[in-house]
C-alpha cells in the first residue's frame, strides 16, 4: 500500500481550511457593515430638523 | 430564509455535529483503499464539495425563475447567496480533487474533459458576481443575475454529465458509466458507500445552514444600501 498520507492531510486542510476561511470573510465584512449602519443612523439622525 | 435566532442556531448546532460525525466515519469506520491508500479519504469529502457546488448553482437556477415571476428581492437575495456558497464548495472540490489526482494520476492538473468543464463553470459564476458588482440599480441587477443564473445553469448538466458523454480519465462514482480511459477507480465497499451517503447528506445540510447565515449577511447589507440611498437622495 503506497504511503499517500501527506495527500490525505494536505486534501483535509483544504477542506476544512477554505469554509473556515469564507466564514471568517463574512464575520469581517458583517463588523464593516455594523460599522456603517450606525454611522449611516447618526448621519440621519443630525440631519433630521 | 430563516427569521427566528434559535431556529438559526439549532440548525448551526446540528451542523456541527453532524459534521464531526462524517469525520469520524470518514476517518474511523470507511477501510482504507488498497490501491491508493490513505489519500483515497479525500474522496468522501472531494465528491460532497462538488455535489454542494452542482446543487448551490441549480438552486440559483430555481430562484432567478421564481424572481422573474414573483419580483420579490428575497429571492435574489438567495440566488446570490447560494452562487458564492457555490463556488466556494466548487473551488473546494477542484483544489482536493487536484491533490487527489497527484498521486493516483501521477498529476496535478490535466485537461480532460471532466476538469474543463468544471473549470468552465466556475468562471462562469465567477462572472456572475462580477456582474452583479458592476450594476448599482437593485432590481436591474436582480434582473439581470436571475436571467445569468438561469442561463449559466447550462455548465452544470454539461460538467455532471461530461464524464459519461466523453473519454476521460475521472472515474464515475455516482452511477455507471464511464469509459475504460478513467484511473482511480476502486470498489466500493459498504462502509465506503455508507461513508460517501451520509458525507454527501452532512455537506447538503452544511449548504443549507451557510445559506442561512449568508442570506442574513445580505438582508444587513441590503439594509445599509437602502439607508445609505435614502441619506444621498434626501
Amino acid at each position: 500500500m503506497p504511503d499517500t498520507v501527506n495527500y490525505m492531510l494536505l486534501g483535509y486542510a483544504v477542506l476544512f481550511g477554505m469554509p473556515l476561511l469564507y466564514v471568517l470573510t463574512w464575520w469581517l465584512r458583517r463588523r464593516n457593515l455594523e460599522k456603517d449602519l450606525e454611522m449611516l443612523r447618526t448621519l440621519a439622525e443630525d440631519k433630521k430638523p | 430564509m430563516i427569521k427566528s435566532d434559535r431556529a438559526l442556531h439549532i440548525l448551526n448546532m446540528a451542523t456541527a455535529a453532524l459534521l464531526i460525525v462524517a469525520t469520524g466515519l470518514v476517518f474511523l469506520y470507511a477501510p482504507t483503499e488498497r490501491t491508493m491508500g490513505a489519500v483515497q479519504r479525500v474522496f468522501y469529502f472531494h465528491v460532497s464539495a462538488a455535489w454542494v457546488g452542482l446543487a448551490a448553482f441549480m438552486v440559483t437556477f430555481v430562484v432567478g425563475i421564481i424572481y422573474l415571476r414573483t419580483g420579490n428581492p428575497r429571492w435574489d437575495r438567495i440566488g446570490h447567496s447560494s452562487v458564492e456558497i457555490g463556488l466556494v464548495f466548487t473551488i473546494m472540490g477542484a483544489a482536493s480533487g487536484s491533490i487527489w489526482a497527484r498521486p493516483a494520476w501521477n498529476t496535478w492538473w490535466t485537461w480532460d474533459p471532466r476538469l474543463t468543464t468544471y473549470t468552465i463553470m466556475a468562471l462562469i459564476y465567477v462572472a456572475y458576481l462580477m456582474l452583479r458588482q458592476g450594476i448599482d440599480d437593485p432590481n436591474r441587477r436582480a434582473r439581470f443575475a436571475a436571467i445569468y443564473g438561469i442561463v449559466g445553469f447550462i455548465s452544470v448538466p454539461i460538467t455532471f454529465f461530461s464524464i459519461r458523454i466523453w473519454r476521460t480519465i475521472h472515474p464515475v462514482v455516482v452511477g455507471t458509466g464511464g469509459g475504460d480511459a478513467a484511473q482511480g477507480s476502486f470498489a466500493m465497499t459498504d462502509p465506503m458507500r455508507t461513508t460517501l451517503l451520509f458525507s454527501v447528506f452532512t455537506f447538503t445540510v452544511v449548504y443549507v445552514c451557510l445559506l442561512a447565515n449568508r442570506v442574513r449577511l445580505e438582508e444587513l447589507a441590503e439594509r445599509v444600501e437602502h439607508l445609505k440611498a435614502r441619506l444621498l437622495s434626501a
